[in-house]
């Protein structure tokens, strides 16, 4: 990202806020509706103040992140085995098409009631969603993998773990970064979901919270925030692919696309 | 050892026997005309639906220590399959294969393929590199070794560059860079520069017979050209298919080193239209 794009963004973000200070002034809307930026803003630095937004936020960030790793991981793990060994493939293929069509937040409530308010039903209706999208492209990418490299696989004497770390994971990267970029938003969703149904911390608690006081200031910093999380979420994922697929077709000239 | 034995050629029940050359224009390193690989009774059938097929019927087949032989016919005569089951890229259905490679034991063979098979993530020094990394060679011992093959294939400076930013025949040179990388004393090409272009083809197959020269592999070369076989080789072994075998072989005695005037050779031109006749 360019020093430029930022200010371009930031010229719209200021367009936008303009926009909705004029509004609210204009049109006087109740603040229990929509409030002003600026009590926004003063509601934010106030919850900044006592620590608890930052609990909140360490809370969501620890379970996305936590459910994000494990869900990549065995998403990729299981993308690899359902290529290697087909017949795992084809046993479980109606068993996952099954849990990829059912929709994954309907998952919540029963995770809540097996594993409790904490963090762990969070971090594994975040470790599923992942896991679908990423075992797509890993799956996608291993089966492309050419007969000739895994020829070269096997001239060179290649133990299993040589070839899947040396040959066959660098191939399948795209693929599996393009589930990681879907798997990212998904992910920020599955813990406010889960977070809203029950808990004692975290962003979507705040959401709850909010909605029960009637504090509409609330709800609008915890949404911001959690924008806020996603889109550098993401970014994250673009800027790793960047680094890691420089080689790939795929990145060269994205700068100049924007 | 069965040392100096007449290379002896059996196809179908059909004997021929080659006439072994008694002088040699050429030097030939020390150990040459020792029988290197010993194939018999070669052979490989699958079946599709049901149906068995034979890609290569038993077929044999002797290779000297340093010798360079071409393996030409058409499409669907077998001769990827029996370099492949050489590599150990497929099995064969029956029949077996000595090589006797000293005391290197469980040596990995070079093998170059018809397209480069470069790993597009790692540039020219890392691809070359690759299969010493993978063997654990130490990191300067392989770097040394890696820009000295770069070298020999004419790439040196382009040791950073990504195998996207190189020509077709730049990378092909780095794939056989690659396959000379664990030093293999067997070298073998499946139709290496089929892809290229015909003035870099030319190019490649002089720099392939002054790689061979400097490092004395024995190179069993794969081909459709019925001149590139006859340019590079000391035999050429003819094919033809349904079901795969061989056909004939020919001895070449054209005097090496080899370059123009073995183009302007009657004798050259001679071996192609054998060459050509066979092959109809």
């Amino acid at each position: 990202m360019t020093i430029a794009s930022i200010l371009i963004a930031l010229r719209s973000l200021a367009i936008a806020v303009a926009i909705w200070w004029i509004v609210v002034l204009v049109a006087n809307v109740p603040a229990y509706l929509l409030p002003a930026p600026d009590a926004i803003a003063s509601r934010f630095v106030f919850l900044a103040q006592t620590a608890e937004l930052t609990k909140h936020i360490r809370v969501t960030l620890g379970e996305i992140g936590a459910g994000f790793i494990l869900g990549g991981f065995l998403g990729v793990a299981f993308g690899w085995l359902f290529v290697r060994v087909p017949l795992l493939g084809r046993l479980l293929s109606p068993l996952i098409l099954v849990l990829q069509t059912a929709p994954k937040i309907a998952i919540a409530p029963l995770l809540l009631l097996w594993l409790g308010l904490d963090m762990g039903p969070k971090i594994t209706l975040i470790a599923i969603v992942t896991f679908f999208p990423v075992m797509a492209g890993a799956a996608a990418g291993f089966a492309a993998v050419e007969r000739p490299y895994q020829d070269l696989g096997t001239l060179l004497h290649l133990n299993a773990w040589q070839r899947f770390r040396r040959i066959e994971l660098p191939f399948s990267l795209p693929p599996i970064f393009a589930g990681l970029r879907i798997a990212s938003t998904q992910a920020v969703t599955a813990a406010v979901i889960g977070e809203l149904m029950g808990a004692t911390y975290g962003l979507g608690y705040l959401l709850s919270l909010g909605q029960e006081n009637g504090d509409a200031s609330v709800v609008i910093v915890a949404i911001l925030v959690l924008s806020t999380i996603g889109w550098g979420f993401h970014e994250l994922i673009r800027a790793g692919e960047r680094h890691i697929l420089s080689w790939h077709a795929s990145q060269i000239g994205l700068e100049a696309r924007v | 050892m069965q040392d100096a034995l007449p290379p002896k050629l059996v196809c179908k029940g059909l004997n021929v026997s080659v006439r072994q050359e008694l002088s040699r224009l050429w030097p030939r390193p020390l150990g040459a005309n020792r029988r290197m690989i010993t194939i018999r009774g070669v052979h490989k059938d699958f079946s599709i639906d049901g149906a068995k097929v034979t890609a290569l019927s038993p077929t044999d087949l002797d290779v000297r220590r340093g010798e360079f032989v071409s393996i030409i016919g058409p499409s669907g005569c077998g001769k990827s399959t029996l370099l492949r089951i050489l590599a150990g890229l497929e099995t064969a259905s029956g029949g077996s294969i000595d090589v006797d490679d000293g005391d290197r034991a469980r040596q990995r063979v070079g093998f170059v393929f018809q397209e480069p098979v470069l790993l597009p993530w790692l540039s020219a020094l890392e691809n070359v590199r690759f299969p010493l990394d993978t063997a654990r060679v130490a990191r300067t011992e392989a770097d040394s070794r890696a820009l000295d093959l770069l070298k020999l294939v004419g790439l040196t400076g382009f040791e950073a560059a990504l195998p996207r930013a190189l020509s077709g025949g730049m990378r092909q040179r780095v794939s056989i860079a690659r396959a000379l990388s664990y030093d293999p004393s067997l070298l073998l090409m499946d139709e290496p520069f089929g892809a290229l272009d015909l003035i870099t083809r030319d190019r490649l197959n002089d720099e392939l017979l002054s790689i061979w020269s400097q490092t004395k592999k024995t190179i069993l070369f794969v081909t459709h050209s019925v001149e590139e076989a006859a340019y590079l080789s000391d035999r050429v072994v003819v094919m033809s298919p349904r079901p795969g075998r061989i056909k004939t072989v020919y001895d070449v005695n054209l005097p090496r080193p080899r370059g123009e005037r073995t183009k302007l050779d009657p004798a050259f031109h001679q071996l192609m239209a054998d060459l050509r006749r066979d092959l109809q």
